[in-house]
């Protein structure tokens, strides 16, 4: 790790695009200024941490998809219109595990026409 | 369909869950920088499964898939700002894009959660997609999928969703926070 002492006001270059600024020291507190292109994704340690072990325990899904079953028959949820999950669909049938109904047996309301015209739109590789 | 079928391109992905499926070359979804901690796995299809809910199967590691709901699930209230000139998915302001909310399911129903904070964007043009953290009080990485004070008893709805009310972050009660201006 490089370290690098600074005073408040002075700041430190990471490449051309980036320059972080130590704006004001409050107690134990730091505040830092980060100039940098707005694509560029800046997120406090512990924010990114909480993230990266949620995905952890999402992945963690096994074959059981008996919850997943039930929180689907009785959903109440709020997308009148059409699903843009549906519009990246594959129209393939899927079971899971123990005993989930293939998705063919149950039709995504109107989507049909669209997921076609989206297969057969030809994909754009910017390799 | 069957007929179509034979003539574009197609490519077999095996899925620990799924066996192993043919499917078109051009329903891959490529998240160039894969998913946070999982950065190495950046090819994907999605299937439907009973909805709300469908699978984020991966294609470079069998037995990786994720759960997925269409973030337009959580309704109006749900707000987040999609990334517009994001070089990863080149994401334009006239472009389509889906909102993918990846649920934990856990082994009881009732506390199978969604992780509101860190959507994956998907660019419907060129199937690019990028999971972004939205650094904000309101938004929860376990927003329970059961509602949890329904008065005609315990049903499954995205109606408990309440801007600023966020039970799992503890980041908030510290006095370090995320500002712009």
């Amino acid at each position: 790790m490089l370290i690098l002492t600074r005073k408040p006001g002075e700041s430190v270059y990471l490449g051309d695009n980036v320059k972080i600024t130590v704006v004001e020291i409050k107690g134990h507190q730091i505040r830092l200024g980060i100039d940098a292109p707005r694509d560029l994704r800046i997120y406090r340690e512990e924010i990114y941490e909480q993230i990266r072990e949620e995905n952890r325990q999402a992945a963690d899904t096994g074959t059981t998809s008996q919850g997943l079953d039930r929180l689907s028959s009785t959903w109440k949820g709020k997308s009148g219109g059409t699903s843009k999950v549906g519009k990246l669909s594959t129209s393939v049938p899927v079971e899971a595990g123990d005993g989930a109904k293939s998705s063919e047996e149950h039709k995504p309301t109107g989507d049909r026409a669209e997921k076609s015209d989206v297969v057969a739109r030809r994909k754009k590789r910017s390799e | 369909m069957s007929e179509e079928h034979s003539e574009d391109p197609t490519i077999v992905v095996k899925s620990s869950r799924f066996g192993d499926l043919t499917v078109p070359a051009d329903s891959v979804i490529e998240l160039p920088t894969g998913l946070i901690g999982f950065s190495r796995t950046q090819r994907f299809i999605m299937l439907e499964h009973k909805p709300p809910f469908s699978w984020l199967q991966s294609i470079d590691e069998p037995e990786l898939a994720f759960v997925i709901v269409d973030g337009g699930e959580f309704g109006e209230e749900y707000v987040v700002e999609p990334p517009f000139g994001d070089k990863d998915i080149d994401l334009q302001e006239d472009d389509d894009f889906a909102v993918l909310v990846i649920i934990t399911v856990r082994p009881d129903p009732k506390e199978t959660t969604a992780n509101l904070k860190a959507p994956v964007f998907v660019n419907l043009r060129n199937k690019k997609g990028v999971q972004i953290i939205f650094d904000h009080p309101a938004l929860s990485t376990r927003f329970p999928l059961w509602a949890q004070d329904s008065q005609e008893g315990q049903e499954p709805s995205a109606d408990s969703l309440q801007v600023g009310v966020d039970a799992s972050s503890a980041s908030e009660n510290d006095s370090s926070s995320t500002e712009q201006d």
